[in-house]
């Protein structure tokens, strides 16, 4: 890490925002015109920004910054090319939950701050929802660094060099898209934001600058997600002929387009059934996930 | 990080941690409270990531906001005044709780000040930090496990109790009554 890699990953959250924006307007079926819609966002911030009537406003003016913080920290930890790996920590496996977690905080401050019924519903929604997912992001996190006996993320994608961990962990990957989709705010998990049952739910209330920080925050979440889940899955920069760092995009392209595409085709749930999902079938299973995992390194890697 | 750059974040978070730890008992709101005890320990982390304690402020962000979102979400649900509008106080027996922490604060600031605190550092192979995690991890793994077990058949047997009178000591809905 230099001392310009602060500055690089705040310059890849900016390009990468306009590239997912233009990826769900293409998996939506439309041609994408990014400059059109760079424009069109930028032509939006001149709106003022709506202050709602409640005691605890304050909450709702700091959430869309919390939400962006949060998905920029989890951007900083993916590892993209050998010559620029993120900030590159001993602990970065563990710090990406730990980032994703502030997720939760903001999407409950928009909702309570918002004030007005559905928003709050949104917030608690998803503080619901997250209690379940959060734990088997973190636990299939640690049953992918089994292998690599290291946390950090160069170090799983480098044990991956022969076989990536989607061959050697299916299980822990089908465990850790639902979740990491969850805490992304992505369809069909997305109860909390359901444009069309809670007419946006927790962001409803937000115009102007507020809803395009709250916009530019969602992209650079599901980059992060994505490029995590390369890194994580599909033995991240590593491939024959193609230079390593386009290997990673277009992993990581195409994890972001798989996870837009299921949210176009899989029909959202209800609450209560995604968290029947999440407490009886995926925190068991990302148990079982971190015995396999501790069996395979055992096995095959040791 | 050099010892300029650890005081320049050691000294402004702690300030900014002890005024958010304050403002958890100032507020009424449930939601206001259980944020700003959030904030309160995420600062916490951001201290032990200053001080190169690298896995332990990791940790603490990670735990923390996971276990404050989850006590900010049942207070509001259990408490009679989650929004802090009714005025309810949430201090009981002020002035001697007040006398116990001050006093049990200024002890310990003078125990943490005048320790001889050992100032080598280990390297991560050293027969020390074996015997350590050898320990955490063998005999005593055992309660802590037991003690999680306990914690979790707490919080559920709670949620047991509570429900069943509902949040304003009324019975629950004739839709909701079970054979019990």
């Amino acid at each position: 890490m230099s001392d310009l890699t602060p500055f690089a990953i705040l310059a890849l959250a900016a390009v990468g925002a306009v590239a997912v924006a233009s990826l769900e307007t293409l998996v939506a079926g439309f041609r994408p015109a990014p400059l059109g819609a760079t424009r069109q966002a930028l032509a939006g911030l001149r709106q003022p920004i709506s202050h709602p009537t409640t005691y605890d406003g304050w909450l709702f003016h700091l959430a869309p910054g919390l939400l962006l913080l949060a998905a920029l920290a989890a951007l900083a930890m993916v590892p993209w090319a050998p010559g620029f790996r993120g900030i590159d920590l001993e602990t970065g496996a563990i710090l990406f939950p730990a980032a994703l977690a502030y997720v939760t905080p903001a999407v409950f401050m928009a909702g309570w701050g918002g004030g007005s019924p559905l928003p709050v519903i949104g917030g608690f929604r998803f503080i619901a929802l997250m209690l379940g997912y959060a734990m088997p992001i973190a636990m299939v996190a640690t049953a992918v660094a089994a292998p690599a006996g290291s946390l950090r993320p160069s170090d799983i994608v480098d044990i991956q060099a022969t076989v990536p961990m989607a061959l050697a962990q299916p299980f822990s990957l089908a465990l850790w898209l639902p979740a990491v989709m969850a805490v992304a705010l992505l369809a069909p998990f997305d109860v909390a934001t359901a444009p069309h049952e809670l007419g946006g739910g927790a962001f409803e209330r937000y115009t102007g600058l507020e809803a395009a920080l709250v916009a530019l925050a969602r992209r650079v979440l599901l980059l992060a997600v994505a490029g995590m889940t390369a890194a994580f899955f599909l033995s991240g920069w590593h491939g024959p002929l193609l230079p390593d760092w386009l290997w990673m995009a277009v992993k990581t392209a195409a994890v972001a387009a798989l996870m837009l595409y299921a949210g176009r085709r899989l029909p959202r749930l209800e609450t209560d059934r995604l968290l029947t999902l999440a407490w009886k079938v995926a925190v068991p299973g990302a148990i079982a996930a971190i015995v396999l995992a501790g069996a395979e390194t055992l096995l095959f890697y040791s | 990080m050099s010892d300029l750059a650890t005081a320049l974040v050691f000294w402004p978070v702690g300030a900014l941690m002890l005024v958010t730890a304050l403002y958890v008992f100032v507020t009424s709101s449930m939601a206001r409270a259980g944020l700003l005890l959030l904030a309160a320990l995420a600062l916490e982390g951001l201290l032990f990531l200053a001080l190169a304690s690298e896995f332990l402020g990791v940790l603490m962000l990670l735990m923390m906001s996971a276990e404050m979102v989850i006590m900010v979400f049942f207070m509001v649900m259990f408490m009679p005044d989650p929004g802090g509008l009714m005025g309810m106080d949430m201090v009981h027996d002020k002035r001697r709780s007040a006398g116990a922490a001050v006093v049990v604060g200024l002890l310990l600031a003078v125990v943490a000040v005048l320790t001889d605190w050992p100032a080598q550092m280990l390297p991560p192979d050293a027969p020390d930090v074996r015997a350590i995690g050898f320990e955490v991890m063998g005999r005593s793994m055992f309660s802590f496990l037991f003690a999680g077990m306990a914690i979790l058949f707490t919080i559920v047997g709670g949620i047991m109790v509570a429900k069943q009178g509902g949040r304003y000591g009324v019975g629950a809905p004739a839709g909701e009554a079970r054979e019990g």
